[in-house]
């Protein structure tokens, strides 16, 4: 790769300015505000329990909470000073702009509302490793308690609020653990752009998903929620106060995604290098890209279906009661329009890295990148039209069973797509097995168990069988977990030198993959035998019968929770003393590893025109 | 991946010429009403399939108390009169219609309020407790909200424009951009009330 200088000498003003209320505003400020606000909103509308409508009342006393919470701490962080400087004809000045993009202020800036692409990558990684920590601590806690028949490790109600809890916390932590960090830090490197479309939109995509994790942590004190992630209605309205925290979790996190999504597509779209036409975009940009754009018309459905469901709470709608007019039904609908696009909102960008992984470490182009391209496409186009296989045996309209059989099993079309590039790329190569490469076999294992129980589930006869037993909870768990998040694992292995400065600890690595791996084998496997025999899923005690396929599957968590603490114990340790890394220890041809570490605030001192795609590997290494 | 020569200038996204930074603003917003929009499509096939479904035969409120027509179209006129009258500025280039937006942004909103306010259909039970009656009324609530919030944003936008432009802070003529900008979404909302509106024909 060969670069010139830029012609263009932006000079860059030194950010000072000291009286501008941007400066006095942090982490700190955002919670004090954000607290104030809650208790604001819950004394104006605190609940009369004198009245009939008590229980009305008091939803929405702790919805306006949580909600004011969300907007006082954004208000305290200075997320909205932007919008009402513009409102009034002062926009942010040079200073100040560069002041917000944290140039110079250290590791504050990663404590304020800084506009800078890697601080949002490092803010999100940090955040979706906690909420994996916590989502994966709840994982094990239900499979303690799943450990031999009859078990009481926990309660009946404490399981139903894990087992929603468990399920809430991973699906909004795997939705971002790709486009999250890699989307932010690493994205905007590759497709050769200084920074995001809208970097004040970007620190806001993060605080506001931020101040969710509070509100979500909050439904512990306030009774749990016994719905389990997909909170189905009526079952959602009925249920007790802590479910205002899942709703309000959801309005929050909806709204962080939509402003993230629509400012990672700007940025591909409108900020692409010069000369990086669509077919020299790096797949992961592609996949990832898809995956986001995808999110933003999917995630809204959801998001009404949430206020629907506030609204019988808290006003006395009648969407979901069946007495005046409404119908369990609607929510199905809305709830899997937004369920099943989902699922490949968070295995795309997974498996994109992994196509970003293989020619690296292969030294061979990608195999067929249009196949590529056309399975990320295919698959976001169909996933559209499948959403009604959750619904079959629900009783809505049996007739139309077979077309959602037939689309849903042509997903298995481009799928299979994927598959053929990731396998082209390595066949007959002469693999570098290195941390990320290993994720991507593993990968390529877990995904095609997770695809083809999937054509399982799809099929209606066979879905009236294993529909609502542990079958499902082994099936989704090998496309998710076995896929995805090895995906972004992978890709945390592959990144980190870039973004940490520093080598992740290799051989710690290799005893984390293979506690996890074997212990997701061993986990899952297990959990389709007991899914085969019938055993049902969300039921806290199981029959004797299924005592063996289950105390294996806890074995098998505790092996996974054992190699996921090694790995964090890795990403830690090496992030504070891990071997310096070199500027490009891989490799690689694509654009963030022409960059120094740390990497400059606009990336890229000389602007890079683009002539080639970026797999030009040649054959063999 | 091979690069080349860079001969060009390059600005920092902060300094990007105000036509480039505007192409990408619109592009955002528009993305931004794509989300929107799927939320109105949704609101709209939870109308029509809770129509269809009529259970119970609890569609319309027990007392019949729906709205007229002409309720939807009321929000929606001023809407729709604010979204024309942007589009002439934007044309014209002149920041003088930002008042008239302004303004049809307060009264719209208002009216909404108003309708909001005054619903005929929230009833009271044998034990005192509010609710609404019919999935008619549910499904008109939610809709009047989202017309509300589309009138917040619009309101707020509006504001800024005539802020903006009173205090000829800014020439009309640099903030071309910004105004067509703002007006992918005054369209937006004006057929997203509109939609509402054709929709709460339909009893």
């Amino acid at each position: 790769m060969t670069t010139l200088h830029n012609t263009s000498t932006h000079s860059r003003p030194i950010p000072n300015p000291s009286k501008s209320l941007i400066t006095k505003l942090n982490m700190g400020t955002g919670l004090v505000v954000g607290v104030i606000f809650a208790f604001a909103a819950y004394y104006t509308f605190r609940p009369n329990a004198d009245t009939a409508d008590f229980y009305n009342q008091q939803n929405k006393a702790l919805l306006a909470a949580m909600l004011f919470w969300s907007v006082g701490f954004l208000i305290g962080i200075g997320a909205f000073i932007g919008p009402f400087r513009w409102l009034i004809g002062k926009d942010l000045t040079a200073e100040e702009q560069l002041y917000l993009a944290g140039d110079g202020q250290g590791i504050k800036r990663y404590f304020k509302y800084c506009t800078d692409h890697k601080v949002v990558g490092i803010q999100y990684l940090v955040g979706v490793m906690a909420m994996l920590a916590v989502g994966g601590g709840m994982a094990m806690m239900i499979r303690t308690s799943l450990a031999v028949p009859g078990g009481h490790f926990i309660g009946a109600s404490v399981y139903n609020s894990l087992v929603g809890m468990h399920g809430i916390t991973m699906i909004v932590a795997m939705i971002i653990v790709a486009t999250g960090p890699f989307g932010n830090y690493i994205m905007p490197i590759m497709i050769g752009a200084r920074d995001m479309a809208f970097p004040r939109l970007n620190a806001l995509s993060w605080w506001i998903l931020f101040t969710a994790i509070p509100v979500l942590c909050s439904a512990w004190f306030l009774g749990g929620i016994p719905t389990g992630w997909t909170a189905y209605a009526p079952l959602s309205v009925q249920a007790g106060p802590g479910m205002n925290a899942f709703i309000a979790t959801i309005l929050i996190f909806a709204v962080s995604t939509a402003v993230a999504g629509m400012n990672i597509t700007s940025t591909v779209v409108a900020m692409r290098a010069k000369g990086m036409k669509w077919n020299r975009v790096p797949i992961f940009v592609i996949g990832s890209t898809l995956s986001v754009a995808l999110a933003i018309p999917a995630f809204p459905t959801f998001m009404l279906a949430m206020i629907q469901t506030t609204t019988d709470r808290v006003f006395n709608t009648g969407f979901y009661d069946a007495n005046v007019g409404g119908s369990g039904w609607l929510y199905a609908h809305l709830f899997w329009i937004m369920g099943h696009p989902e699922v490949y909102v968070i295995l795309l960008p997974g498996i994109a890295i992994l196509m970003e992984i293989a020619p690296v470490f292969v030294r061979k182009p990608l195999f067929s990148y249009n196949a590529a391209i056309m399975g990320f496409v295919g698959i976001a186009g169909l996933s559209v039209l499948v959403w009604a296989h959750h619904m079959y045996i629900s009783g809505w309209t049996p007739t139309l069973n077979g077309p959602f059989m037939v689309t849903t099993e042509m997903i298995s079309v481009p799928t299979g797509l994927l598959f053929l590039v990731m396998l082209g790329t390595i066949w007959r190569g002469k693999p570098w097995m290195k941390l990320p490469m290993l994720g991507l076999f593993a990968v390529i294992w877990n995904f095609l168990i997770g695809g083809i129980t999937g054509i399982y589930l799809s099929d209606v006869p066979a879905d009236n069988y294993l529909h609502g037993s542990m079958f499902v909870t082994a099936h989704f768990h090998y496309t998710l977990m076995g896929a995805a998040l090895t995906g972004a694992v992978a890709g945390l292995a592959y990144w980190f030198p870039k973004m940490t400065g520093r080598m992740l600890n290799e051989p710690a690595g290799y005893i984390a993959f293979w506690f996890t791996q074997i212990g997701f084998q061993v986990l899952f496997l297990g959990m389709f035998i007991a899914g085969a025999e019938g055993q049902p899923r969300r039921v806290v005690s199981f029959a004797a019968m299924y005592k063996y396929s289950n105390m294996i599957s806890t074995g098998g968590a505790y092996l996974i929770g054992i190699g996921f603490i090694i790995l964090l114990w890795a990403v830690i340790h090496s992030w504070r003393k891990g071997d310096i890394a070199p500027q490009n220890p891989w490799g690689a041809k694509t654009l963030e590893w022409t960059v120094p570490y740390p990497v400059p605030l606009e990336n890229f001192d000389e602007t890079p025109i683009i002539t080639s795609d970026p797999y030009g590997y040649g054959k063999g290494i | 991946m091979s690069s080349d020569t860079a001969s060009h200038t390059e600005f920092h996204i902060h300094h990007d010429a105000p036509a480039v930074v505007g192409r990408r603003e619109r592009l955002g917003v528009r993305l931004l009403i794509v989300a929107d929009g799927a939320f109105v499509v949704g609101m709209i096939f939870s109308y029509f399939y809770l129509r269809g479904l009529n259970a119970n035969n609890s569609w319309v409120p027990k007392g019949g108390h729906t709205l007229a027509a002409s309720t939807g179209w009321v929000v929606a006129a001023p809407l729709i009169a604010a979204a024309i009258v942007h589009k002439i500025g934007v044309k014209s280039r002149s920041a003088a219609t930002s008042g008239f937006v302004l303004l049809a942004m307060l009264v719209g909103g208002y009216l909404q309020w108003r309708q909001l306010a005054h619903m005929p259909f929230v009833a009271v039970d044998e034990g005192g407790r509010h609710f609404f009656e019919g999935a008619y009324a549910s499904n008109w609530v939610v809709l009047a909200g989202a017309n509300m919030f589309h009138y917040v944003i619009g309101t707020f936008l509006a504001l800024g424009l005539f802020i903006r432009g009173f205090r000829a802070k800014v020439d009309p003529t640099l903030e071309y951009w910004r105004q067509l900008t703002a007006s992918s979404w005054f369209t937006w909302i004006a057929i997203a009330g509109a939609l509402c509106a054709i929709t709460t024909s339909i009893v």
